[in-house]
């Protein structure tokens, strides 16, 4: 079968464009989203688009899919202009598209989401049918009569690929589809796509800010700054470094690049291109020498080494229980002032549940959360805000913000009292701190009463880590902080996470991305079915030994 | 893992309300509400003349029996008051996403609190005025706060509860007006007797400003007045209004950011509840009924005071002309009938004329999402394309 289709596709040649882009512009205000894009995506091949946050890409999509109505320029379907006024023209001409943040209802099944808009009767079996058949045809397991909200993140980017695939779509579009996947998922995703490319002929335009994966996946890469188009290759004849720096439009530093690409800088691994999912995925079982024993590693993670100083955080004993699962056993962890610790494991160990946690989400059916010494009373609303604590949710669109109040609401969402006086909210001293902030931490708006609905992926970050850090927490929770950030963002993330430290803040970083543990943490506990298996400082720590953390091996 | 506020509405529900909610708009919301409401009043002259009346005798009758003199105005702001006042509270507890429904047994349990405080204590002077009112809120706040209370008890839809509690309602004054030790009237001689309770003493009637012949502002419409300014005020101006705005528009950022969701959306339902209570306070002490306890009382009040917050956006201040306008059908409806039109052809009209309110926005709102797309003004949801796609 794939030898038929290898046929087929040396016999049409790989490069006529499926859709061409001719100085397409569009302004929101005094923002100019896309500013005279060209571009030519041809079918069988996937094509790169990289920028940083707010560059346009998501806008420029957009007005692919008819969602967004350009102000001028010609979208072409081979030699003809078309005209893309609505979806419905979108999917008529075969452009189909899986959006950054995933557009799923949480409460209805998955064939159910997958059949959403068809018009007619509703057929369940034949829906399950052609959910499966579309499943099995791209390798993409999933039970078509489960629940959306019980599903995972990697589960969910699998239903709307189904939903995309299952139009036929010649064109694909993905916009940073692999923000909230594992390393794994992700490699996944890219044997899916090469499959719908290679075998199928079809066009594919992947959006990510990991350059690894750009590099790794795709066969041409463009470069969107400020709306513009400022660099187009085909990516073997590009690196790196080079698409960063075109991206940001300076040099970054090597470990923000690291996390971006998906490397180990620590490691000194070159840019080789290889997927970032092999560093985690084939060292459990690379890893023979270096047994680490419990006992080295469970050690009480006595903060600082013995320095003597008292922790700023400590977790003791949390054990989480949802609907009879047992989500955190017994989970314990110290952070001192001024450190750093990262809290490592794949997704779905238990982590979002310590993320709920600390937000104030869930209580613990048992054990306790001390900040500077004194206990919290985790059923009071706010109490961990109260005591000095800041964080930044791992999904910030359901906790982190509220995104249809403005920018400066959400600046001052958790210290409302402050910028009032006598009973009452006043603006001014509101609209005095948002600016100050949005100066500060360069979060780009269109104005300070927008909502934060309007704000790029990355800007939306930046406004939860302003509101955050300048409430003067003493400890800091960031799960996931630089999903779905630029590299010159997470450049900024992670400064700003330091900077933190420096300034005596206890740090808790919560990642699945080693890389950015790696980069940041000087201790690193790893976290695997809900237990801490084991605590290693930094420079210990080496991919095999959190590798067979990572597995269990030590629990 | 999901806080949830009482009653917060599903994704689909939260989605709805964003888009009933207020938001800057351009000229086009208005324009085409024009459009709106002239074709609704078109269609409106179209039944009538279809079921053989006269549109132009019946405006007529509309306009005489609600605006023509100071007698026709008095009578509509009679029916302002409590309007408003259901209005309101339904502003109120939609702000905080826990949608009250229930305010038509809500008035009626104020009533009946207003009436049994009226008849049943000796109490004098103006006090028993203001222990009446007192009294309606508390009763009918806390019969909404059950709603709250079986929410977080039982799981219940606040919606589904607040709307099933009207009957029950019904039921408990339908009881006490027949029974003599509860509310029945006394037994005069032989006569047989209603099921209603004894007219109110003088002390406890709402009194007015302004004689007879002349424009007459009960106390009510002071009330009601009040309460929405207070309640604009409130919502918009402090922390308190704050923090009800973010429980209704994201329950789990605002619990994350400290704010009792509970509490807080419970206590939102009560003040829904109490203001409703209030309006059958004022139904029961205000000229505009017979200031008896009647089961029938309630005339729909509550459920045109939701459509009153529904056409107005849940803005209070907003519902103040809105609340006249329906004050205007209801005092007019009665002169319609009178030439010859059907009284549900009022309610048709009642009914045409919030459609053409309440659907422009949600259709502008729509058509902006898909032709400038993105995110105009804030419409743009996260569902939208899968909303995008439901429409293709
Ligand atoms: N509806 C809107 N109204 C006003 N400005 C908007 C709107 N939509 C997007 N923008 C602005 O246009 C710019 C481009 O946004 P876009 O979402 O395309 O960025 P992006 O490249 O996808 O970024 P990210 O990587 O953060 O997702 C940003 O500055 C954004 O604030
Ligand atoms: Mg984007």
């Amino acid at each position: 079968m794939t030898t038929v289709d290898e046929r087929a596709r040396e016999l049409t040649p790989p490069s006529t464009p499926a859709l061409r882009l001719r100085g397409v512009s569009k302004r929101y205000g005094p923002v100019v989203a896309s500013d005279n894009v060209d571009l030519d995506v041809n079918h069988g091949e996937i094509h790169g688009l990289l920028g940083e946050n707010g560059a346009g890409k998501s806008t420029l999509m957009k007005i692919l899919l008819g969602l967004v109505q350009r102000d001028s320029g010609t979208i072409m379907r081979g030699d003809t202009p078309v005209a893309v006024r609505d979806p419905q023209d979108a999917v008529a001409l075969g452009i189909g598209m899986v959006h950054q943040h995933f557009s799923l209802i949480d409460a209805l099944t998955v064939w159910e989401n997958v059949i959403l808009g068809d018009t007619g009767r509703i057929d369940r079996a034949a829906a399950c049918r052609q959910v499966e058949e579309v499943s099995r045809r791209y390798g993409l397991p999933i039970d078509p009569t489960a629940r959306v909200e019980r599903l995972s993140a990697g589960e969910r980017q699998r239903v709307e690929l189904i939903k995309c695939l299952r139009r036929d779509p010649s064109v694909l579009i993905l916009d940073e589809p692999t923000s909230v996947l594992t390393q794994a998922e992700s490699a996944e995703l890219f044997t899916v796509l090469r499959h719908v490319v290679r075998a199928e002929n079809r066009a594919v335009i992947l959006i990510s800010h990991k350059l690894a994966e750009i590099t790794a996946a795709t066969d041409r890469v463009t470069v969107l700054r400020k709306g513009k188009v400022v660099f187009h290759s085909p990516t073997g004849d590009t690196t790196p470094p080079e698409l960063a720096r075109w991206m940001v439009g300076r040099d970054v530093s090597l470990r923000a690049e690291g996390a971006a690409l998906g490397m180990l800088p620590v490691d000194g691994a070159a840019p080789s291109g290889d997927p970032p999912a092999q560093t985690t995925a084939e060292s459990p079982s690379g890893a023979e020498a270096e047994a680490v024993t419990p006992a080295e590693t469970t050690a009480e993670p006595a903060a600082g080494a013995g320095s003597g100083i008292a922790p700023a955080l400590r977790l003791r004993d949390l054990t989480v229980v949802i609907d009879g699962v047992t989500v955190l056993s017994e989970l314990s962890l110290d952070v001192a002032p001024g450190e750093i610790v990262g809290l490592y494991g794949v997704e779905g160990n238990g982590q979002s549940t310590l993320g709920d946690l600390l937000s104030g989400l869930v209580l613990p059916s048992s054990g306790t959360v001390e900040l500077t010494g004194r206990p919290v009373e985790l059923e009071r609303p706010g109490a961990l805000h109260r005591a000095g604590l800041g964080i930044i949710p791992e999904d910030r669109h359901s906790s982190g913000v509220v995104l249809d109040m403005s920018v400066a609401e959400n600046l001052v969402m958790k210290s409302i009292g402050d910028v009032s006086g006598r009973g009452f909210v006043s603006r001014r001293k509101m609209h005095a701190v948002a600016r100050r902030l949005a100066a500060e931490f360069n979060i780009v708006a269109p104005s300070l009463d927008a909502p934060v609905r309007s704000l790029s992926g990355g800007n939306q970050q930046r406004v939860v880590l302003a509101r955050e850090l300048s409430a003067g927490p003493s400890v800091l929770v960031a799960a996931q902080p630089t999903h779905g950030l630029d590299v010159g963002a997470i450049e900024d993330m992670y400064q700003r996470l330091r900077d933190a430290a420096s300034e005596g803040v206890a740090v808790l970083l919560i990642s699945t991305e080693l890389e950015e543990v790696m980069a940041l943490a000087s201790r690193i506990a790893v976290i695997c079915s809900g237990r801490i298996t084991g605590v290693l400082p930094a420079a210990e720590a080496t991919a095999e030994r959190l590798g067979m953390l990572v597995g269990g091996v030590a629990a | 893992m999901t806080a949830s506020s009482p009653g917060a509405p599903s994704g689909t529900g939260r989605r709805l309300l964003g888009l009933l909610t207020p938001r800057p708009s351009g000229w086009q919301t208005p324009a085409a509400t024009a459009v709106a409401v002239v074709a609704a009043l078109a269609l409106s002259s179209a039944l009538i003349t279809l079921t053989g009346g006269s549109p132009s005798a019946s405006v007529q009758a509309l306009f005489e029996g609600s605006m023509a003199d100071w007698t026709a105005w008095t009578s509509t702001l009679l029916y302002t008051a409590p309007l408003l006042l259901v209005a309101v509270g339904a502003c109120v507890s939609a702000r905080s996403g826990s949608f009250n429904i229930g305010q038509e047994g809500q008035v009626l349990i104020g009533a009946l609190a207003a009436a049994w405080v009226g008849l049943r204590l000796a109490i004098n002077g103006p006090a028993l005025l203001v222990i009446m009112l007192l009294a309606a809120a508390l009763a009918a706040g806390a019969w909404a706060g059950l709603s709250s209370l079986m929410h977080r008890l039982r799981g219940v839809n606040v919606v589904v509860s607040t709307m099933l509690m009207t009957f029950v309602a019904q039921q408990v004054v339908a009881y006490a007006v027949n029974m003599p030790w509860l509310l029945q009237e006394s037994r005069v001689g032989n006569a047989p007797v209603s099921p209603q309770s004894n007219p109110l003493p003088p002390s406890g009637l709402l009194g007015s400003f302004g004689e007879y012949p002349g424009l007459q502002i009960n106390g009510g419409l002071i009330l009601a007045v009040a309460a929405a300014v207070l309640a604009a005020v409130a919502i918009t101006r402090t922390p308190w209004g704050f923090r009800l705005t973010m429980l209704g528009r994201n329950p789990l950022a605002a619990k994350h950011a400290g704010v009792r969701v509970n509490a807080l959306g419970g206590l939102a339902l009560a003040i829904s509840g109490a203001l409703a209570g209030l309006a059958g306070a004022v139904l029961l002490a205000s000229p505009v009924g017979v200031n008896r306890l009647q089961p029938g009382m309630a005339m729909n009040i509550g459920w045109d005071g939701l459509l009153v917050a529904l056409v107005a956006r849940n803005r209070p201040l907003a519902a103040m002309p809105v609340a006249l306008l329906f004050g205007v059908l209801r005092s007019g409806g009665g002169f319609l009938a009178a030439t010859g039109v059907p009284s549900f052809l009022v309610d048709v009209v009642k009914a045409l004329l919030v459609l053409a309110f309440v659907a422009p926005p949600v259709v502008v709102a729509l058509a902006r999402r898909r032709r400038s797309g993105g995110r105009p003004a804030g419409a743009r949801r996260e569902a939208a394309p899968a909303a995008e796609e439901a429409i293709a």
